[in-house]
């Protein structure tokens, strides 16, 4: 049994070369025959062309179709994102522009604030300023006067009590002149 | 008995029957050709007698012949033609027994999808998936189209569908009725399977061609780096352009070769095991070799499928590898 195997095996393997042996006398297996080529060729080309126009479209048509139609889909999906991500990129731009332009007002609103709260404190100042010196002016002129009075009142306080001192009536221009002369010694002492 | 017992008597039955065609054959190669030392020349028989009385021709079964064996009717010898002088070259175009299998095939191909794309067609037009035989036929197309033309062949590769189509099933068909009794492997003739090559050669290159382009195509052949230096350019078109070109010419050599071999080399594994029947006489040897026959057979059977998908996948990987050279 196993011996019929081995021999089975070697004689499939011994076919081979006794092909080959027997190709110079007739057509062999290696023989290539141009004349079938020919005809494979021509039984080929016709089967294509029959297969061509009358099985392939109707077989494989609803795939083609649905392929297509999915390829287009997936073009189109690609296009809206694309769209998308432009739209989004215009959109952040937008926000951006926005967001430096509302900065931008902020800051020069701040500026123009500090300016006019700069210019109102000068003025106030200024104002102010003016306000004291008016005060001082006044309040000087009224010294001025009150120590211009009260010199006068004092002169003829002075007069008059050394009238009574030495009993006769002082008031010559001469006396006043001498009063006015100590005071003004005492005026620039001071 | 056994379920096991009952499947070996089937096969038997079924290796006996495929067995009947080798007989008749061996009948008709004794007015043909008696002098014949094939089995002779295989295995030593007892007597030299016995060798030529109990001898199948195999290279005869397998080769081409001017007739053809119809079942039960006998032989038909088919019309021959005078040889066409053709320049340098005669071409003989009689039919032979391979060229009436391959229109055999042809037609049952055309048959089938012709019938079964109306089918398709009618069920589509209806909202439904189309059933049965059409619907199998359909599924397979489109497996092959999905799964072995489109990844293979590349981007828009729609346009190579049809011609890897036919050539899957034209391949298939010539293959299948090659091991039908009384049959003839036309794919199992190295000239079909070269024709089938050159046509699949012309296709790669002119899908380079139109891929590529006219300069890119020439790349292909006379193959230059980019930055190589010029000093260097002339050594490297001389050594690499035969390399290129041998490149181009062994793929579909290979192609041809492949198939005629595993169709051949299957048939005369069966045939082998079938004559050791005949050349010993004997129960045993004829019940084994009738087993090992059937086994063959099945494995054919994948064999025939396979070829005629690696056929397919790998002219699809050619055009492929063709269109994406850069």
């Amino acid at each position: 049994m196993k011996q019929s195997l081995v021999v089975a095996f070697m004689l499939a393997l011994a076919a081979v070369p006794a092909a080959g042996a027997q190709e110079e006398h007739a057509a062999g297996p290696l023989t290539v025959e141009g004349g079938l080529m020919i005809w494979t060729l021509v039984v080929f080309g016709l089967l294509l062309l029959i297969l061509r126009k009358f099985a392939w479209p109707a077989i494989l048509g609803a795939v083609e179709a649905r392929e297509q139609a999915l390829e287009r889909q997936l073009a189109e999906a690609e296009q809206n994102r694309v769209e998308s991500a432009r739209l989004l990129e215009e959109h952040k731009q937008l926000v951006t522009d926005a967001r430096s332009q509302a900065h931008g007002i902020v800051v020069e609103a701040r500026q123009h604030a500090d300016k006019e709260r700069a210019v109102a404190l000068e003025k106030t100042k200024q104002e102010q300023g003016e306000l004291l010196a008016r005060a001082r002016r006044e309040i000087a002129g009224e010294r001025d006067r009150a120590i211009a009075d009260l010199r006068r009142e004092a002169v003829d306080l002075s007069l008059a009590a050394a009238s009574k001192l030495i009993g006769e009536r002082l008031g010559s221009e001469t006396d006043r002149k001498v009063v006015l002369d100590y005071l003004a010694t005492l005026d620039t002492g001071r | 008995m056994t379920r096991f017992g009952r499947t070996t008597l089937l096969l038997l039955g079924l290796a006996l029957g495929l067995s009947a065609p080798g007989a008749r054959l061996h009948a008709q190669e004794e007015s043909h050709k008696p002098t014949s030392e094939v089995a002779h020349d295989l295995v030593a028989p007892g007597t030299q007698a016995q060798a030529n009385r109990n001898q199948i021709d195999i290279v005869h079964h397998i080769g081409n012949a001017h007739e053809v064996e119809i079942p039960f009717l006998g032989v038909y010898h088919l019309p021959r033609f005078a040889p066409l002088h053709i320049g340098g070259l005669t071409i003989d175009f009689s039919p032979t027994k391979h060229l009436v299998f391959m229109l055999l095939s042809a037609v049952l191909v055309a048959v089938v999808f012709v019938t079964s794309a109306r089918a398709v067609a009618r069920a589509q037009a209806q909202g439904r998936p189309a059933k049965g035989f059409a619907g199998a036929m359909e599924a397979t197309a489109l497996y092959i189209r999905q799964e072995v033309i489109l990844p293979n062949v590349g981007h828009h590769g729609e346009g190579f569908v049809p011609y890897l189509l036919t050539l899957f099933f034209f391949i298939l068909a010539m293959n299948l009725l090659g091991l039908l009794p009384w049959g003839a492997t036309a794919t199992g003739n190295i000239a079909v399977t070269a024709a089938l090559a050159l046509m699949a050669f012309i296709t790669i290159e002119i899908a380079g061609m139109r891929a590529l382009g006219a300069k890119g195509y020439l790349g292909t052949i006379f193959y230059l780096p980019p930055g190589l230096p010029t000093a260097l350019k002339p050594i490297m078109l001389i050594i690499m352009t035969p390399v290129e070109i041998i490149g181009k010419l062994s793929k579909p050599f290979a192609l041809a070769v492949r198939l005629f071999a595993n169709m051949t080399a299957g048939h005369v594994l069966v045939l082998a095991l079938i004559g050791l029947t005949f050349l010993f006489q004997s129960w045993v040897v004829g019940g084994v070799a009738s087993i090992l026959a059937t086994a063959i057979m099945l494995l054919e059977l994948f064999v025939a499928f396979l070829q005629a998908f690696v056929f397919t996948l790998l002219t699809s990987v050619f055009i492929g590898l063709m269109r994406a050279e850069h």
